[in-house]
């Protein structure tokens, strides 16, 4: 009985994963594309997406849910971006220098989202997500407006030809992937990025030590009960705080990563998909609103990607439409974050009418 | 307790009117008085500014209303606005398709919309019903998800009449499609008043009136009493014996219906069908104009929905020319992002009494 | 005590930050120096004539083949570039090496270095100079801003 229950229970919390692999499974057959294409573009997937999904992961564990404010902690890094390649500063230690200028940015950007957070108990991820919104107006703010007037921007190359604002794509040629060939490796024409991945590594140790601290097993008592939690004498309100400012310090860092790979910036919507596509991966990868673990991570990205190269082949090969493919991939992304969260809602409350059934037994018993 | 009365006391007038107003809401109104009173002193002309507003409250004012019922209901703000716009661009394209021309094509378009509309509410309706507490965050993925599914659709769907597919290719539905000769400015022409650069669509006024009226009046009746129970006293409204799926799933489907219509009456005003990725974002300028007006996440009234779109479009309008004129950067669009959506996350902020 | 200790901590943390963010402004600034084989005449009227062909090597990669009256350019980070020159003096002349090492101006994004020049024993002003990017007269309009409200969520990552 429990052993089947189990099972049911494994291939209901799998059914996003295993529906990727069906699509993909019958994808990639029509799409065509050579297997080591195929290896190559999902190698290099791998680490330009996994540090930014990574920091999705924190907040999940305080209980915050998807923290789609990761796109504020993006933003920060694009910011230290520009800055760096008006100052000229190239290759790793420009990459370094717009990590360390996106911290204290990310931080304020992060203690805010977690302050409004907390007013928001109960709807964190809707509030976090028109956050973004709200934040990318102050972005464009002064990326657009004051970068240029206020804030010294020194070369024409960036800088739109009316004298203020920045133009809608930032070359980074001069760390263009500098990260990714640092220590070059290439085995069966499939090049690895070894240095991205050992820092991708890095992060998950720094993960799995984190969950183990005072701060991380705090983290997870507030995710399971606030009130418990409150109780214990456990700081809630810092507590998530700092989980959504360790959130969006990671997801700045990750940006920088993510766009050295890329090679340039597309200024005024490099951000605002980002936070989509994370999300998505990590559901793909059977992460749910509640739970995400590291393995997670990297089998969404794997089946997400690999998605993401061959629906528009095999959509345009179908239907003769590139259009199609290219819509039905954002489609898709869409529908698994739906269906993701349907998900986590109907098991939520059936959660709820068990433990209030179980309550009245007892009751009924004590009777 | 005590204490908290006292504080009240000693806000004074201006303190009171922030607490009643809301302080976003304050600054909102006042910048657009600013905006007014600015208007004639850099130059612009002030009667086509205000024809301008009128014009866009007709366009919007529905697509605003649609929220109400759910608002009502305890659904909280109806993020997945788009799924009912999807209904509304379905009937407009196939009364088109079908050959009406005219304000025969707008009659037809709402006709056909129906349909639709309660096709889909009534699923959006079940799922919400499915997911209480969590209705925000999955409508406005629904809204999404719709969106991009439709974008395949427009493409794939056997349409057919040349002035709305791809001229080369003979299929696939263009993304703008144009409304001359069709129902554009149908509502709008009937019984117009024009003094100089003043103009008002009276058609489209007394439409969204008629249907503002219609939802004041079915807010009255037994079934619209209960939606308001539902959503301020749930305990109190099974209590009473009031089927709460049933009244959810009602509202869901007028504001989805609502959409449709308010979608068809929009495109009337501005000339123009619009496809693909258009509705993706409407549900936000909707939402963040009836809280401007003054709802909250689960209150919201007739006038919440004619003050907020007036002042909404009223910002949307007044700011890129008043600052054009004023400093030649056209700062508007940044001004609408952090308005709208600071006005969102300020009644998300909000406690709600009764909600849970 | 203990957060005495703490703050130190912090302090220390924060004072490397900086430190490494200083380390980067002197190590990671990237300029393009570009080297020139052209004919140069100083203000006391000496010409320095270019070379037959000059071969500019950065460690064994050749970043530069230059005839007479040619420019290369290449992109370099921090303030030293050594290089291996490979000269051909006059056609038919036997190929000479030599090696340079340029000290860059910190504050100069581009530079020209005129070989020859500088070979010939020219002063600094002479085979050095400082490039300035011409202006390029863009329409205002040209990079019209979108800021992506309603654009497809995605063409590709």
């Amino acid at each position: 009985m429990n052993k089947k229950t189990n099972i049911v229970g494994l291939l209901q919390r799998s059914s996003v994963p295993i529906m990727f692999v069906i699509i993909c499974a019958l994808c990639i057959p029509i799409a065509g594309l050579s297997p080591s294409y195929l290896i190559n573009e999902i190698v290099t997937r791998m680490g330009r997406n996994s540090f930014l999904i990574l920091s999705l992961l924190v907040p999940i564990m305080a209980g915050m849910g998807l923290n789609f404010g990761m796109t504020l902690g993006a933003m920060a890094g694009e910011i230290g971006l520009i800055l760096v390649s008006d100052w000229q500063i190239v290759g790793i230690p420009g990459m370094v220098l717009a990590m360390i200028i996106s911290v204290p940015n990310s931080v304020l950007l992060g203690f805010f989202c977690g302050k409004i957070l907390n007013m928001a108990k109960g709807r964190e991820m809707i509030t976090s997500y028109i956050i973004s919104y709200f934040m990318n107006g102050v972005y464009q703010l002064v990326v657009l407006y004051l970068m240029g007037s206020i804030i010294p921007i020194a070369h024409t190359s960036i800088k739109l030809p009316r004298g203020y604002g920045i133009r809608n794509t930032v070359s980074l040629l001069s760390m263009r992937q500098k990260l990714d060939n640092l220590i070059p490796l290439t085995i069966r024409g499939v090049k690895i990025p070894v240095m991205t991945f050992i820092i991708i590594a890095l992060l998950c140790l720094v993960i799995i030590w984190f969950r183990r601290t005072k701060l991380g097993q705090d983290m997870r008592a507030v995710g399971q009960d606030l009130e418990v939690a409150r109780d214990a004498g456990i700081n809630v309100e810092r507590t998530r705080i700092l989980s959504v400012i360790i959130s969006t310090v990671l997801a700045g860092i990750g940006m920088v990563i993510y766009l050295q790979n890329m090679g340039n910036i597309a200024t005024y919507s490099s951000h605002s998909q980002i936070g989509m596509f994370c999300i998505a991966a990590l559901l793909v990868g059977g992460a749910s609103v509640d739970k995400a673990s590291i393995g997670n991570v990297f089998l969404g990205v794997v089946l997400f990607h690999l998605m993401f190269i061959v629906a528009p082949r095999a959509g345009a090969y179908i239907t003769g439409d590139s259009m199609i493919g290219e819509y039905f991939r954002v489609f898709v992304s869409y529908a698994v974050i739906t269906v993701a969260l349907i998900m986590y809602e109907t098991n939520k409350r059936r959660a709820k009418s068990l433990a209030g059934a179980q309550l009245a037994a007892e009751q009924e018993a004590q009777k | 307790m005590g204490e908290k009365t006292d504080i009240k006391k000693e806000k004074g007038w201006f303190g009171r009117l922030v607490e009643d107003f809301g302080l976003p809401r304050l600054i909102i109104t006042l910048f657009l008085i600013l905006l007014l009173i600015l208007a004639p002193i850099v130059g612009a002309d002030f009667p086509s500014q205000i024809t301008n507003i009128i014009a866009r409250f007709s366009w919007n004012g529905i697509l605003v209303l649609a929220m109400v019922p759910m608002v009502h209901s305890g659904c909280g703000l109806n993020f997945g606005l788009p799924l009912g716009i999807i209904s509304g661009l379905l009937g407009a394209t196939i009364s088109i398709e079908l050959g009406f021309t005219g304000a025969l094509s707008f009659l037809m378009a709402i006709l056909i919309a129906t349909p639709f509309a309660l096709i889909f509410g009534c699923g959006y309706g079940w799922l919400l019903n499915k997911i209480k507490g969590g209705e925000m965050m999955i409508a406005t993925y629904v809204g999404f998800s719709s969106v991009s599914f439709m974008c395949m659709m427009w493409l794939v769907l056997p349409y057919k009449s040349p002035n709305m597919v791809w001229g080369l290719a003979g299929k696939g539905l263009r993304t703008t499609i144009s409304l001359e000769g069709y129902y554009s400015q149908t509502l709008a022409k009937f019984l117009q008043i024009r003094i100089g650069n003043f103009v008002i669509p009276t058609g489209s006024l007394l439409f969204f009136a008629l249907l503002a009226f219609l939802m004041w009046a079915f807010l009255h009746t037994k079934t619209g009493t209960a939606m308001t129970a539902v959503g301020s006293n749930p305990t109190f409204a099974r209590a009473a014996g009031i089927n709460i799926d049933r009244i959810r799933l009602l509202s869901v489907v007028m504001s989805t219906w609502l959409a449709a219509i308010g979608i068809l009456v929009y495109e009337q005003g501005f000339g123009f069908v619009q496809l693909y990725m258009a509705p993706f974002y409407m549900a936000l300028p909707a939402v963040s104009a009836i809280l401007i007006g003054g709802a909250s996440v689960n209150k919201a009234s007739i006038t919440n929905v004619i003050i907020g779109t007036i002042l909404f479009q009223g910002i949307v309008t007044m700011t890129p020319t008043v600052m054009n004129n004023m400093i030649h950067m056209d700062m508007s669009e940044v001004i609408r992002i952090i308005a709208s959506n600071g006005m969102i996350l300020y009644a998300l902020t909000r406690k709600t009494e009764g909600a849970k | 005590m203990k957060s005495k200790r703490g703050l130190l901590a912090k302090l220390l943390v924060l004072a490397a930050v900086i430190a490494i963010a200083a380390a980067m402004f002197v190590i990671g600034r990237g300029h393009t120096v570009y080297f020139d084989n052209k004919e140069v005449k100083a203000e006391d009227g000496t010409v320095y004539k270019p070379f037959y062909k000059i071969e500019v090597y950065v460690g064994d990669e050749r970043v530069a083949k230059l005839s007479e009256g040619d420019r290369g350019a290449y992109s370099v980070m921090g303030q030293k570039l050594k290089v291996t020159l490979h000269l051909t003096v006059k056609k038919d002349a036997k190929k000479q090496g030599s090696a340079v090492t340029f000290e860059i101006p910190y504050n100069m994004d581009g530079i020209i270095y005129n070989i020859p020049a500088l070979l010939q024993g020219a002063p600094e002003e002479v085979y050095m100079e400082e490039f300035v990017p011409t202006p390029v007269q863009e329409d205002e309009d040209a990079d019209v801003v979108v800021t992506d409200e309603f654009a497809m969520p995605s063409e590709d990552e």
